[in-house]
């Protein structure tokens, strides 16, 4: 596989991978340029006007705020259980690690749409129902899944010498999880805090049963009008824009602190 | 001197019937009324929810979703409920009453509700009046069809259809079932003359899928809720959209309900008489199309030929047995997923 | 494999012990209400239930074509859209921990656009590409490939192509992880022995990536497994799928009791493929 040949057809299957990746989201940028009154493509006439309305459009900004606060809390509370109870089953190799490994799995083998209807019931019964905390305990455990499943890999691929190599060294057990496991298990950090994130973001069906008044998110408000007016282009404008915030934060990410290097 | 205090007593006497009716002061409180998104969320916002308000100094929050998913809430939180006011589909307002998650509608709590049409008060405030009609492409039909058009062989397969169950779904069945010479109390009659027309080409999830591909003639029509269609058709020239005439349009009606053992009962009442009221009523028909509940609505004629307003409009239309229908549906659901969708 | 523990058992259980219960109160409890619900049914007619116990439910689904047939598609689907993920994340991930360079960091943000995107605006974009009037059609034609459009929605090849364009990242990421792991020498030292590649695919890299290979596979499962929006919008209404099933049952019929009694089968057969499949991997240990 080292030819040139070999290495120009995967240079050209890595392209056409990544085309397809990206041609739905060309498809939604162009479009949120459309100066109509809906969703279109291809674009039939150009126009900032969508984005105008989403800065001026202060529903969307708030339940954008909403989202992002939301995501922020439980992915912290995500990754942190998750990644203390996978450096535990990897470790400390008990018996129960498979029983663990399928409970810290489980949410994402049911339509959640019939746990959530479920969890409201339970709430409902002990006057949670609307809470902030009942809202943030049901993202921790529809993110939870992804990341542990991550973090159990990362742990996994962590050569536990190298933490007992330092250990011999006299280094305390703290600083051996400060010094090489976390440097080591920085990439799955990574890793498993985006994918919670943006799962918590973009959950509709858990959060418009289980969300109380004040913390209606984006995407549940997105969802609200299909059936009776259609996509907002609004909505179209703020997704083109978070795109583009995010590759700006990776491109900048890169020339300041070299981010590549972390991951 | 004192003609003078006479006259001041009296024009201060006679000003009393203009102080705001809700002297009492709700500041602190919140009221959470679950609906639709978009403009249906904009227009309470500016002419319920804003006066509420302004006159109470309670706040206002919105819940957004599907009433299904609301209808859900309410069952699941019947022991301790977060809503006070939702919006429902017609057929899932005498359900609600029935199982107790909502008051029943009283003109003596609600005064706006003496206005409502007689008899459209069914379970829960009758909110806006809209007829299930033909949204059709212009492409396959140069001239509005009729529901029996719709039966011709060369357009077998290219309907769409909202979800099921939905109210769109039960109006074709009972507009089926009238072509087929019976009516929705006899869905074997219902399903087999549905079935003629082949199944769906779409079951669409968002108003953008199914208009795009009519008005592009891959679909030839649906049928659709007259609101939602009449205020898109300026953004798609190839559709049209028709009020039937034999049988008539199917009724379809947006409901206001008060939650039973809600947390702001006042607070609810309040807002749904402004829902109900003459000035919502106006922007919901003149914006929205939605045909006003109101009797007292007066609409410019333009816009009186949009909408259904008036008694007669109304005696035309097709009204199922909502009872009935949703009695059946977890039936009906099984017949529609592999008669209709599964040809 | 070394089997003797790094950490005390004490320690374990105290690392464990958070996630495990919220786990238990958020998730098992209420799929315990779950479990009891399925046993019970609707009054027909009515929202309210009936709480004698009954198998009615279950009967249902297993004497029904249409339900069995719903749920076995959506296990083959998930599983073949699984197999493609991991056929294209493998080539994608290692190219970019190997030859990307700077770029790295960049094309890592454009494998994890649809995840970012959310699941209804990628699939709309999509739909657009995919319908008889969009792109590809379009550009097919005009190249004289084709006469009449190619049917690629409402069936199982949009509803695949848009999972796994909705789930590819779920697959890149833990891959990319994983090969950053494997020190770039391990090839080569093998190769120099005289080990063709598909040999040094086999013991050497494969094994080393297995840890990332089953965290993507698993993701992608299950999350293809419980998609709800991508499926019912490329399917249009014609592609039967578990999600849409339960969706249906529980939030628009409101038979909560039929629609946990579907959750419970699946996750039945999922514990029989998970069953089969660690007896499988058991035996296949020992041939080795």
């Amino acid at each position: 596989m080292t030819s040139r040949f070999g290495k120009g057809l995967m240079l050209a299957g890595v392209v056409a991978i990544l085309l397809f990746l990206l041609a739905p989201i060309l498809v939604l940028i162009f479009s949120a340029f459309d100066g109509g009154n809906i969703f279109r493509f291809p674009p039939r006439s150009y126009s900032l006007r969508w984005f105008e309305e989403a800065f001026n459009h202060n529903e969307y900004k708030s339940s954008l705020w909403i989202s992002t606060v939301l995501g922020v809390i439980s992915t912290a509370i995500a990754v942190g259980l998750s990644s203390l109870a996978a450096f535990g089953l990897v470790r400390g190799k008990p018996s129960y690690r498979l029983a663990l490994e399928v409970l810290l799995l489980a949410p994402l083998t049911l339509p959640l749409v019939v746990w959530a209807i479920a969890l409201l019931s339970i709430y409902a019964q002990l006057g949670m129902n609307g809470t902030l905390p009942g809202l943030i305990l049901a993202h921790v455990t529809i993110t939870m899944p992804f990341a542990a499943r991550i973090m159990i890999a990362t742990f996994d691929e962590i050569d536990p010498k190298l933490e007992a190599a330092a250990k011999s060294l006299g280094a305390s057990p703290w600083n051996v999880v400060r010094r090489v496991t976390l440097p080591l298990a920085m990439p799955g950090l990574l890793s498993s805090t985006a994918i919670a994130f943006l799962v918590s973001f973009n959950d509709v069906v858990v959060t418009t049963l289980i969300a109380g008044a004040g913390w209606i998110t984006f995407p549940v408000r997105t969802f609200s009008r299909l059936r009776t007016e259609g996509i907002d282009p609004t909505t179209i404008a703020i997704a083109a824009m978070i795109v583009g915030f995010t590759i700006l934060v990776i491109v900048l990410g890169q020339r300041l602190f070299q981010l590549s290097r972390r991951f | 001197m004192k003609r003078i205090a006479c006259y001041a007593a009296v024009t201060a006497v006679s000003l009393f019937p203009c102080l705001p009716a809700f002297a009492q002061d709700y500041s602190g409180r919140t009221l959470v009324v679950g609906t639709w998104g978009g403009d249906i969320e904009r227009l309470l916002r500016e002419h319920v929810a804003g006066p509420l308000e302004a006159k109470t100094g309670a706040k206002v929050e919105f819940l957004l979703g599907g009433s299904g998913d609301r209808l859900s809430k309410m069952v699941a939180e019947r022991n301790n409920p977060t809503m006070d006011v939702t919006f429902q589909n017609i057929y899932e307002a005498p359900a609600a009453l029935k199982e107790g998650l909502v008051v029943a509608p009283d003109a003596a709590l609600v005064p706006a509700a003496a206005d409502v049409w007689a008899g459209m008060n069914d379970g829960c405030y009758a909110m806006s009046l809209v007829g299930l009609g033909i949204a059709y492409s212009k492409a396959v039909f140069p001239e509005a069809p009729e529901w029996s058009d719709l039966w011709n062989p060369e357009l077998k397969g290219k309907m769409a259809y909202a979800p099921y169950p939905s109210s769109e779904g039960d109006g074709m069945l009972a507009v089926a079932a009238r072509i087929a010479g019976a009516d929705e109390t006899n869905p074997d009659a219902a399903f087999a003359k549905l079935a003629e027309l082949g199944a769906p080409m779409l079951t669409y999830n968002s108003l953008d899928e199914v208009l795009t591909l009519m008005d592009a003639g891959e679909i030839a029509a649906a049928p659709m809720i007259s609101g939602y269609v009449i205020s898109n058709l300026e953004n798609y020239e190839g559709i049209g959209f028709v009020f039937p005439k034999d049988p008539g349009p199917v009724l379809v009606r947006d409901m206001v309900c008060q939650v039973a053992n809600s947390p702001e009962p006042e607070l609810a009442q309040m807002f749904i008489d402004l829902a109900l009221g003459v000035e919502t009523q106006t922007a919901y028909a003149n914006e929205l199309n939605f045909g006003p509940t109101n009797s007292k609505v007066v609409l410019s004629d333009e816009q009186a030929a949009k909408v259904i307003n008036t008694p007669e409009e109304v005696e035309s239309l097709l009204q199922l047995d909502w009872t009935y229908v949703i009695a059946q549906r977890s039936d009906w659901t099984d017949r529609w997923n592999k008669e209709i969708l599964g040809q | 494999m070394n089997q003797t523990p790094d950490i005390t058992p004490t320690t374990t259980a105290l690392l464990v012990a958070p996630a495990a219960v919220l786990m238990f109160g958020v998730f098992v409890l209420p799929f315990l209400f779950l479990v009891v619900l399925s046993f019970w049914s609707q009054v027909p007619g009515s929202l309210s239930l009936d709480t004698s116990f009954t198998l009615t439910n279950y009967v249902r689904i297993f004497s029904d074509s249409y339900y069995l047939g719903g749920l076995w598609t959506t296990l083959w689907l998930s599983g073949f859209v699984t197999l493609i993920c991991l056929l294209l994340a493998l080539p994608l991930a290692r190219w970019i921990v190997l030859h990307a360079g700077r770029a790295k960091g960049l094309l890592i943000g454009i494998s994890i656009l649809p995840l970012i995107c959310g699941a209804l605006l990628p699939t709309l974009g999509l739909v657009n590409l995919l319908s008889p009037l969009g792109f590809i059609n379009g550009a097919l034609k005009s190249m004289g490939l084709i006469q009449t459009s190619l049917p690629l929605l409402g069936n199982i090849t949009g509803v695949s192509i848009g999972l796994v364009q909705a789930f590819l990242p779920l697959m890149v990421l833990p891959l990319i992880n994983t090969v950053e792991r494997i020190p770039h020498d391990y090839e080569k030292a093998a190769m120099s022995l005289g080990a063709s590649p598909f040999v040094v695919w086999r013991r050497v890299l494969l094994p080393l990536m297995l840890p990332g290979i089953v965290a993507g596979s698993l993701l992608v499962f299950c999350a293809a497994l419980t998609a709800f929006v991508t499926p019912q919008i490329l399917g249009q209404g014609k592609v039967v799928t578990f999600a849409s099933l339960a969706y249906q049952q529980a939030a628009m019929v409101l038979d909560w009791p039929f629609a946990s009694a579907l959750g419970i089968v699946m996750l039945m057969f999922l514990a029989l493929a998970g069953l089969v499949g660690a007896l499988i991997s058991r035996r296949l240990a020992r041939a080795s």
